[in-house]
């Protein structure tokens, strides 16, 4: 699962200076943000220099993206695609994340319904939620409901994985102790001790589906649904670049934005940890 | 003296196998104890002799492959917040306050808010850590976990005591001073108190008894009473003495 857009690979603690840490969970200095602004400028003349030596419909130049973003912004277009890209995302995301939770919970801790569905999960989930396309599109249509679909499945699997695994290896002596003070039913025992010990896994996972499901979204766009990923590919298909571009950078913006807003609330649930 | 006479604990004819890839390996063999109530017993012995899995035992954590335990008459058939347990790795749950965890036991047993909240308290001063009942486990020292991990066990008011080389983890310093503290909140509670521990030091300062095991596998070898009042001069010559016979009857067996 580790793609370029995963967002916890930046938690492998690559970076070994601790400075301030601020935005995005990035250590931040002034040297790092001199050499941060030398390779931003220097990337953007790379591009305005090739976006100048060929027409705009095969790279239009920084310039012009960010007029087609202006445009967009201004006119409105550019939030009534987002909210359309939201209406599937949203619900596609919190239902999946729900759903897989509490599967990955009770198959990590019951081994009868693990042993049942085990031979099923093995099989369902390597088939990339793209691939259900197919299903969205002659069972839902591909509106919103098929868009939402396709989010779901990310979401559900890359959930049920983490609650699944954060469970099964919840730790064994904490559950003595647990029994040792009164716990007497597997209700209180999940409640009180395997939940809260899965929680820092669940919420990777969920993490990880707010990540990647944006991904979801643009690929069922593209396969039509409206939103976001749909007017990156019809602007393309008008040789209208710099719009599809300025549609691409939307997309960025809203995973920073998704991805920082997911860590902010995880830092708070687990506050008992760092 | 404390008044010894019904039986709280008793261990009769356990023993315990475990069943492994090499064959059967056994941890205890034909152990017999009794503890009365109010006493403070330890099992002393090196490390692999089976002195932790009859603490588990004990506790309900394990069952004996043979034998019985019966604790104040009844057979012990799983644990109960009745024999509260102190592990030497603390155990404390990581996502909640000290506070938090000292309740645990209280909140199962469906001990009403305010009555729960003052037993809390109660708890907090016994163990000196008042202060620092909103602080997560990460914050606070090994000492410290081993206190509260210890005011969680006694939160519930049980009537026995098992701990396992509770203070096994921390510094010298700080284990003399949790032996202190145990033995004062000992005397004024009457709890039975089954101790495990390979420290003969700590045997002798603490124990109205020493049940000294040798492995593998492991079973009783002796019993030593000790009957000197607390708090014990660790310098006076009978200590010194008591120390270096256990020593080596221990190094005898090994």
């Amino acid at each position: 699962m580790a793609t370029e857009f995963d967002p916890v690979a930046d938690s492998s603690g690559i970076r070994s200076q601790p400075t301030t840490t601020t935005a995005f969970g990035r250590e931040w200095n002034l040297t790092r943000l001199w050499y941060g602004f030398v390779g931003t400028a220097g990337f953007l003349a790379v591009w305005w220099a090739g976006g100048r030596e060929v027409p705009s419909y095969l790279l239009p130049t920084p310039g012009e993206v960010a007029g087609a973003l202006w445009a967009e912004l201004v006119s409105g277009e550019l939030l009534v695609h987002l909210g359309e890209s939201l209406l599937h995302y949203i619900p596609g995301v919190a239902v999946g994340v729900v759903a897989g939770g509490l599967l990955g919970i009770g198959m990590g801790w019951s081994l009868v319904i693990d042993a049942a569905l085990t031979p099923v999960v093995r099989v369902l989930r390597p088939i990339p939620p793209l691939a259900w396309i197919v299903f969205a599109i002659i069972w839902l249509g591909l509106g919103h409901t098929g868009a939402a679909f396709i989010v779901f499945i990310g979401a559900f699997w890359i959930t049920f994985y983490n609650a699944y695994e954060g469970v099964e290896s919840a730790s064994r002596d904490l559950i003595e102790v647990a029994t040792t003070l009164g716990v007497d039913t597997n209700r209180r025992l999940l409640w009180r001790v395997v939940i809260p010990d899965a929680l820092p896994g669940i919420l990777t996972g969920v993490r990880t589906s707010v990540g990647q499901c944006w991904m979801m979204v643009i690929a069922a766009e593209l396969f039509g649904a409206p939103g976001v990923g749909y007017e990156i590919i019809t602007s393309a298909n008008n040789l209208a670049m710099a719009r599809s571009i300025a549609y691409m950078l939307v997309i960025s913006v809203v995973f920073l934005l998704s991805d920082w807003a997911v860590r902010r609330v995880r830092s708070y649930l687990l506050d008992w940890q760092q | 003296m404390r008044y010894h006479n019904d039986a709280a604990i008793t261990i009769d004819g356990v023993s315990k196998q475990y069943e492994g890839e090499g064959g059967t390996t056994t941890a205890l063999r034909e152990m017999s104890l009794s503890v009365s109530s109010g006493e403070f017993v330890t099992v002393l012995g090196p490390s692999g002799c089976g002195k932790t899995t009859l603490l588990r035992l004990v506790s309900g954590l394990e069952s004996p492959t043979d034998g019985d335990i019966t604790v104040a008459g009844k057979l012990v058939q799983g644990p109960d917040p009745n024999r509260g347990t102190v592990f030497q790795a603390y155990h404390l749950f990581p996502w909640l306050t000290v506070r938090e965890n000292v309740a645990f036991g209280l909140v199962e047993q469906g001990v009403p808010d305010a009555e729960r909240q003052d037993r809390v308290q109660e708890m907090l001063e016994v163990i000196g850590l008042s202060n620092f009942a909103d602080a997560y486990p990460k914050e606070l020292s090994g000492g410290m976990k081993q206190r509260v991990g210890l005011a969680r066990a006694l939160a519930v008011d049980p009537d026995i005591l098992l701990m396992d080389e509770p203070f096994g983890s921390v510094d010298m310093q700080t284990r003399r001073q949790l032996q202190d503290e145990l033995i004062d909140i000992w005397r004024d509670t009457d709890k039975t108190v089954l101790f495990v521990t390979h420290d003969i030091e700590e045997a002798v300062a603490l124990s109205d008894r020493i049940v000294v095991m040798s492995g593998t596998p492991g079973c009783v070898q002796a019993t030593v009473s000790v009957a000197e009042s607390r708090p014990r001069n660790r310098s006076a010559q009978w200590f010194v003495d008591q120390v270096e016979t256990l020593f080596e009857r221990i190094k005898s067996n090994t």
